[in-house]
């Protein structure tokens, strides 16, 4: 979905925004609250500039309107692959930014993300999955950690066996069902926008309930009762 | 002359690394064969399945001090993250919640998600990240050690990103995308994954160490890496806004002093290395002990 039109959608009683690059911040009136706006636009890679950038909104807002509903608008392609990142340090990077997001959340801010264009593999881990207990998409994202050509390649697996496979297994592909399935999505948007986000501000819960919601989906049938065996063990 | 024998952490398996780390007769494995935790994805793609799907995870003592504790089995599918393996860290983690241990020690030894499982291994890592700072904003600090073959790429690097404390030997690799992974996808202009040297520099226990980002660098060695954990448990940490905002700034001093630098013999320079070359050879302690007569002052 395009970003202007996701806005409008969105946000019939207004909103404001700013760009910087590929980062955009601002705030937006959804019913009768105010939330901040934290998003990136144009598939941007998630690099140390791009972190940083988001970390200081993070920071922002947290500093000077603590409490406030915070809106992740999420679309990138992934990381950003080069030497630059890694001699740099980018795993430190996407560290601080997740623990900033997990300030927040703990310190009073509803933090949601939505998915509207693509959440891909490191930078879907840095900005979109950060928001850990409520993670949203429109219908017809692409939230993907390697696509199907790819991991072919890496693990050896011959493409029409994976694309077989996935067809109906949603551990491993690409898009939106599959993540909902798994439990990483907390619910794929259609229809009125604005009204999916009045719901979810009103929904909202601090409490990671995504292994059990994977199970009642049927994409994780393990996950929740392995952590629970080890809890009680 | 006898010749002395020294383990290396680099090479031991998982049940080995928690043996050396932990007292003697210490260690309590939780959910032991009996529950197999075997992943229920991999027999689709023919490939073999481990017990503990890859992870041992348990509660032990070092000296004296009660402890949780998980190490990452670098040779079963390169300590790749998948849905049992992680829900065995989470269960760890989550239960260190209620046990209270005084630290919870990861011995991470992984290259990332585990793709044949992506998404579940994609959404596990995350869950383990929320997990950390859980602990975290409990007052259990969660410290990392990682010196396995495998380093710390992917997931499993950002993982240890969030944790509160790191020791590293300067074999353990650290990052997001794999050497490979940029060359094949950038080109070999990008990143010749071929130049050891280069690969090592750039993403090695060294270069992690003097960016601080890594906080104890240490030889290869089992009772190295025993005894930077053990000095560790009774470190102060947590999460403050004022410590965020600190490294908030730490991190955009290091985009303006080295961020056009792309070789870290240049960066190593710039922090007052007068003979970076030599770094690559040094022992860890040689490198501490260099830091500390005031080179890099």
């Amino acid at each position: 979905m395009k970003f202007d039109t996701l806005l409008n959608e969105l946000f019939p009683n207004g909103f404001q925004i700013e760009k910087e690059g590929s980062i955009v911040s601002g705030s937006a009136i959804c019913g009768n609250q105010r939330l901040a706006l934290i998003g990136t636009v144009d598939h941007t890679l998630i690099g140390i500039d791009e972190i940083i950038r988001l970390s200081r909104i993070f920071l922002k807002i947290i500093k000077e309107q603590p409490g406030i509903p915070i809106l992740m608008l999420v679309d990138n392609n992934g990381q950003r692959m080069a030497l630059r990142e890694e001699l740099l340090g980018l795993p430190e990077y996407i560290g601080h930014l997740a623990a900033v997001q997990d300030y927040a959340r703990r310190n009073g801010h509803k933090v949601i993300s939505l998915i509207y264009g693509n959440a891909v593999a490191g930078g879907f881990i840095a900005f979109g999955m950060g928001a850990q207990t409520r993670i949203y998409a429109v219908d017809g994202a692409s939230p993907y950690v390697m696509n199907l050509p790819a991991i072919s390649r890496v693990t050896k697996l011959p493409l029409e066996k994976l694309e077989n496979l996935s067809r109906t297994i949603p551990v491993f592909a690409p898009g939106c069902n599959n993540f909902y399935k798994m439990g990483g999505l907390t619910d794929i948007w259609h229809g009125n926008l604005a009204a999916c986000l009045e719901t979810a501000l009103k929904e909202y819960s601090s409490i990671d309930s995504r292994a059990e919601l994977g199970r009642q989906r049927g994409g994780r049938r393990e996950a929740i009762n392995t952590i629970n065996a080890i809890i009680n063990a | 002359m006898k010749l002395k024998i020294t383990a290396s952490y680099l090479e031991a398996a998982a049940r080995q690394r928690i043996g050396y780390i932990a007292d003697k007769g210490s260690f309590r494995e939780l959910a032991t064969a009996a529950e197999k935790h075997v992943s229920p994805h991999l027999e689709m793609f023919n490939i073999p399945v481990s017990f503990g799907d890859g992870v041992i995870i348990g509660e032990a003592e070092i000296n004296g001090k009660p402890v949780s504790i998980l190490a990452q089995e670098g040779k079963f599918m390169g300590g790749a993250i998948g849905e049992v393996h992680s829900a065995r860290i989470i269960g760890l983690l989550r239960r260190s919640l209620k046990t209270r241990p005084k630290a919870v020690i990861c011995l991470w030894d992984s290259g990332g998600v585990r793709l044949q499982e992506a998404n579940a291994g994609e959404i596990g890592v995350t869950e383990i990240m929320g997990a950390v700072f859980d602990l975290r904003a409990a007052g259990i600090p969660v410290i990392a050690a990682v010196g396995g073959s495998c380093g710390c790429f992917g997931g499993a690097g950002i993982i240890t990103g969030c944790c509160d404390y790191i020791i590293a030997s300067e074999e353990a690799r650290i990052g997001v995308s794999g050497p490979e992974v940029i060359e094949t996808t950038m080109g070999v202009d990008a990143f010749d994954s071929r130049d050891r040297g280069l690969v090592w520099r750039t993403t090695g226990g060294k270069n992690r160490f003097l960016f601080s980002f890594v906080n104890e660098l240490v030889e290869n060695s089992p009772e190295a890496f025993r005894q930077a954990i053990a000095g560790a448990l009774d470190l102060k940490m947590g999460i403050t806004l004022e410590k965020l905002q600190a490294k908030q700034q730490e991190l955009i001093d290091r985009m303006e002093l080295f961020g056009k630098m792309s070789n870290a013999f240049d960066i190593w320079k710039a922090m007052g290395f007068d003979s970076p070359e030599t770094i690559p050879q040094m022992t860890a302690t040689e490198l501490q002990s260099t830091l500390k007569s005031g080179v890099n002052t």
